[in-house]
């Protein structure tokens, strides 16, 4: 695995609140972790977060509030779930995910599949850039409006 | 492929026709139609070989008739469909209107036979030459239709409804999507869609049905399957006025959701569902959750009620939870 990839990533981790990556590339998988193995890591308990307050007069303020509550995403574009469903990272099982960490996408490649009662929802990247982060794992339920990618 | 088509025109009535014929008509040599029956076979299609009586296709074909189709479907479909594609074969009719993207209005797509027929999570869906009914619309909403989760359950609904229409018995639903007929499944329906949050939603619902499955090629599906062959024998209608009848609902409930109209779908499930207040298992990608089946929701989810809680599911397979015997 290309060194400057790597080091790439820790920068990645370090400017985000991604506790742990795994990269797999053909036969080599590499594990980057923010944290001890020993203890386990902090992470968020809730994947989604709480519903933003009631909009309140003063937008500027709630606005900074709301940032300081929410799980802080790595800088970039968030790419959010359209529907609640279930999130696959590949098209079929066993099949290679459609993107990893660190991939660059042009707008309209295909991140994942959201499915719902038999609707698969192909989420395309909205434009171009290197992804940053995943944020759910595949399988996992997802909520409307859930961020799910980072684009930088 | 298309050259295949004058020949399957010419053996679809299921009359027996000589090698000798066959190539006088088709004006070709007697070695390149024996060529060609072995491409039909391959596509799926039972030729019987006799001696001195040549060859015959069983059990006879209906074709797609485009001209008929287009003459059956009503004004108003066609003032919406902006083109129906009718093809002998295709990976899938889903797939062909992917490719077609941007689309200038709504799209119909048939075939006649798919290589590549999907069903869910790489399923293959089994699809030989003419014995079924392979149908896709595409459908592009300008924004994101409220319920737009709901599409797989109303559509399903929806082909239920025109079949019942054109005689067959009442017909079951499996949430999401199965049409049942005899606790067998008749027909399944994919649904893809490609949509940005907030934005536009591209919408390519894709229906199989079985019309006349022949047995070699039911071999190959690892569930119980029925076709309308078997429920309606003679009576069952062809499949051009079949395609016609479920385009026709299909456009209908499409338009109903753009405008955001709730025409007591839900009623209309819930009479036809085969697990509705029964004991029931999900399973599904995050293990089983096993409760009892309480109804659909207005989203389309199946609520499920265990220890007293009702909760939505969005995803999962579900089947009857038959309690163990004492």
């Amino acid at each position: 695995m290309d060194i400057r990839k790597l080091k790439k990533l820790i920068e990645l981790l370090n400017e985000s609140d991604v506790a742990e990556i795994e990269i797999k590339e053909g036969e080599e998988s590499v594990r980057i972790s923010r944290y001890s193995s020993v203890a386990p890591a902090p992470v968020p308990t809730t994947a989604i977060a709480p519903p933003p307050p009631a909009p309140a007069p003063a937008p500027a303020e709630t606005g900074s509030a709301q940032a300081e509550a929410e799980p802080a995403l790595p800088e970039g574009h968030v790419v959010k779930s359209p529907m609640v469903g279930t999130f696959y990272r590949a098209p079929s099982p066993g099949a290679k995910p459609f993107v990893e960490v660190g991939d660059r996408v042009e707008a309209g490649d295909t991140l994942c599949i959201i499915e719902a009662m038999k609707i698969l929802n192909q989420i395309e990247a909205d434009q171009a850039g290197t992804v940053a982060a995943i944020l759910v794992e595949n399988g996992e339920p997802v909520e409307y409006g859930q961020p799910l990618f980072v684009i930088q | 492929m298309d050259d295949l088509i004058p020949l399957i025109q010419r053996l679809a009535d299921g009359r027996s026709r000589s090698g000798t014929q066959l190539a006088r008509e088709l004006g070709i040599s007697r070695t390149a139609v024996w060529k060609r029956i072995q491409r039909l076979e391959r596509l799926g299609l039972t030729i019987e070989r006799r001696p001195g009586h040549g060859y015959r296709l069983t059990p006879p074909l209906d074709l797609l008739d485009p001209h008929r189709l287009a003459q059956t479907l009503s004004r108003r479909s066609h003032a919406l469909l902006h083109d129906i594609e009718i093809h002998p074969s295709l990976d899938s009719t889903n797939e062909r209107l992917r490719r077609r993207t941007p689309w200038p209005g709504p799209l119909a797509c048939l075939a006649e036979h798919q290589h590549a027929g999907r069903g869910r999570r790489g399923r293959r869906w089994i699809s030989p030459f003419g014995a079924n009914l392979y149908l896709s619309l595409a459908w592009p909403f300008p924004q994101r239709p409220p319920a737009l989760e709901s599409l797989g359950l109303r559509s399903a609904l929806a082909v239920a409804e025109a079949l019942e229409a054109l005689g067959t018995p009442t017909l079951r639903l499996k949430w999401p999507n199965d049409l049942i007929a005899h606790g067998r499944k008749l027909g399944g329906i994919l649904i893809e869609l490609d949509g940005e949050w907030g934005g536009a939603h591209q919408v390519v619902i894709g229906i199989g049905l079985n019309v006349h499955l022949p047995p070699q090629a039911a071999r190959g599906i690892d569930r119980p399957w029925i076709d309308l062959h078997t429920l309606m024998g003679e009576q069952r209608p062809d499949r051009t006025r079949l395609a016609a009848a479920i385009l026709e609902r299909l456009l209908t409930l499409l338009e109903q959701m753009q405008h955001g109209i709730d025409d007591d779908w839900q009623r209309r499930w819930h009479s036809r569902d085969t697990h509705l207040g029964q004991p029931v298992r999900l399973l599904s990608e995050r293990g089983e959750i096993h409760g009892v089946h309480r109804g659909i929701a207005p989203d389309g989810a199946l609520l499920v009620e265990h220890h007293g809680i009702c909760r939505p599911y969005y995803s999962g397979e579900i089947s009857l939870r038959t309690p163990k015997a004492p």
